[in-house]
């Protein structure tokens, strides 16, 4: 069940004649995951830091 | 006077202190099926093709647009917030009040397509079954459209933010009365999919209302 | 199990320390089976006699456009847990669905496209599965739209939850409709779905990638609710604790 379909790595990248299709398809794929990823990560950091800056205006207040 | 009556008087009143409400969504649909030949061509057999088509599109975008601000002027001058302490449950209220819209602004449209259908050169059949669809599936519209103003109505620069977030729910019921107009245009039978708009129309009357008069609930009382 | 894990859910906090690790674990998992996965479909996965290679987007494709559904079925039950149980999380949960879930509406119907273009000439053809997808998208849309337009996030949840719920009542409506619409006008199908008979070297790796891209969702949903719930519980005591020592 699991052979190499390709003669080649190179012909694994052009996947004649379709390879033009099937691989921006998967890097846009990546790209979306890894942006929500990256997005995620950011939004997480932001709340973090407006957290903090309450926390120090609070100090501020207190002292 | 009961309730309803005093409801139905007060949007007369209303249609008579503003009669150009009533006009302005029918300029609309005469204009945007004007821009059609302009657009297309002003050969006759191509526009009696789509013309059905597109005054069901046109008159489709009139009347969401007019339902936008539905409850909105209601909204701030505070008439919706005794509507709760009325002795009739909200749903049917705001059911009067999508009612009493069909009546005075969308029933006017209706009646002014076959002058857009002269425009197009419909066939005489096509048009008669364009207003028949017209009449059956526009209380499904109406209501869907009051769904999109009563969620909208807390938000700031909504615009037709309203429109958008209701226009995914026409779907069946423009495909449906497409489907009428193209047995229509046959002349093969059009009850049975008039019977399944006509059912549709009258399902989402009962219980769209419910779903309006919630988020009205939740606009009023704010988040509790 | 039962009553107590359930009520478990109603804390934000609990939430917050338990998902940080389900998040990670959901990662790495996703990343596995996402790798191994393409690698197969892309490389080992025999060709398709009839399409060549561009079949082999399917291995995005459909785990991408069935997961498109499947979030928007999420989010009504997120929305009828939070009518009825009033549970907050319910609405992070909702909020963080509608943006994945938008995203993966649109890689399915980028793919789906792309795919057209071999397949049958064009980017675009208004058949069933496109039209539907698109439609949902629309769907999608508007919720994050509407929780956007409005400023007290209760209530914007509330909101929303009525417009998905209504949303998810008319959407198989919708999808039947679209069906029967495309049967009127193309009697010979023109459908971009599969052959119904798939040899398993070809659906074995697309389980592989269903599995992966569902827990690549979890995964991202995750960690968006854990974002949210910071913001959302910012003077909470035990956020300002948390952050505190970090």
């Amino acid at each position: 069940m699991l052979e190499f379909q390709f003669a080649s790595l190179a012909a694994f990248f052009e996947m004649a004649p379709h390879g033009v299709y099937v691989w921006p398809i998967y890097g846009l794929g990546l790209l979306v995951i890894g942006g929500l990823t990256w997005v995620n990560a950011r939004q997480h950091r932001q709340a973090i830091r407006m957290v903090q800056r309450n926390l120090e205006r609070e100090e501020t207040h207190e002292s | 006077m009961s309730i309803e009556k005093r409801m139905l008087a007060r949007e007369l009143k209303l249609i008579a202190a503003r009669p150009g409400d009533i006009f302005k969504p029918m300029w609309f649909l005469i204009l945007v099926i004007s821009m059609v030949p302009l657009a297309l061509a002003p050969d006759s057999d191509l526009l009696a093709e789509i013309g059905s088509a597109m005054i069901w599109v046109a008159t489709l975008l009139a009347l969401l647009l007019n339902t936008e601000h539905l409850f909105q002027s209601d909204f701030s001058d505070g008439v919706l917030e005794q509507w709760l302490f009325l002795d009739r449950p909200l749903a049917w209220l705001v059911g009067l009040k999508l009612v009493a819209h069909w009546l005075f602004h969308v029933l006017p449209l209706i009646l002014i397509t076959p002058i857009a259908g002269l425009m197009l050169s419909v066939p005489t059949e096509v048009l008669i079954a364009l207003l028949i669809t017209l009449f059956v599936a526009t209380p499904a519209l109406t209501c869907f459209s009051g769904l999109g103003a009563a969620l909208t109505l807390g938000s700031s620069r909504s615009g037709i933010l309203g429109v958008l977030v209701m226009m995914p729910l026409f779907v069946p019921v423009v495909i449906l009365a497409a489907g009428v107009l193209i047995r229509a245009t046959d002349g093969s039978d059009t009850l049975p999919l008039l019977a399944l708009l006509g059912a549709f129309s009258v399902v989402a009357a009962t219980l769209v209302p419910i779903a309006v008069s919630a988020a009205i609930r939740l606009n009023i009382g704010g988040s509790n | 199990m039962g009553w107590r894990w359930f009520h478990q859910w109603g804390s934000p906090r609990w939430f917050y320390e338990r998902a940080g690790r389900w998040q990670l674990v959901c990662g790495w998992l996703a990343l596995i089976l996402l790798v191994v996965g393409s690698l197969w479909g892309l490389g080992f996965a025999p060709v398709d006699y009839q399409q060549g290679n561009s079949y082999r987007i399917i291995y995005l494709h459909v785990p991408v456009a069935f997961l498109a559904q499947a979030m928007y079925a999420a989010m009504a039950v997120c929305a009828v847990v939070l009518f009825v149980w009033k549970m907050k999380l319910a609405d992070v949960a909702m909020q963080s669905i509608a943006v994945m879930g938008f995203a993966f509406t649109a890689m399915a119907l980028i793919s789906g496209a792309v795919w057209g273009k071999p397949t049958w000439g064009t980017y675009w053809v208004w058949d069933a599965r496109l039209t539907s997808m698109l439609i949902l998208a629309f769907l999608y849309l508007g919720v994050i739209g509407l929780r956007a337009a409005i400023q007290d996030p209760d209530q914007a949840g509330k909101a929303c939850g009525i417009l998905v719920l209504v949303g998810v009542v008319n959407l198989p409506i919708i999808k039947y409709s679209v069906e029967w619409w495309n049967t009127l006008h193309q009697p010979a199908s023109l459908k971009l779905t599969e052959k119904p008979a798939m040899p398993a070297s070809m659906w074995v790796p697309l389980l592989v990638n269903i599995l992966g891209y569902y827990i690549a969702a979890a995964y991202l949903v995750l960690g968006s609710m854990r974002a949210i719930v910071l913001e959302r519980e910012r003077r909470a005591t035990w956020v300002k604790e948390l952050v505190g020592r970090a």
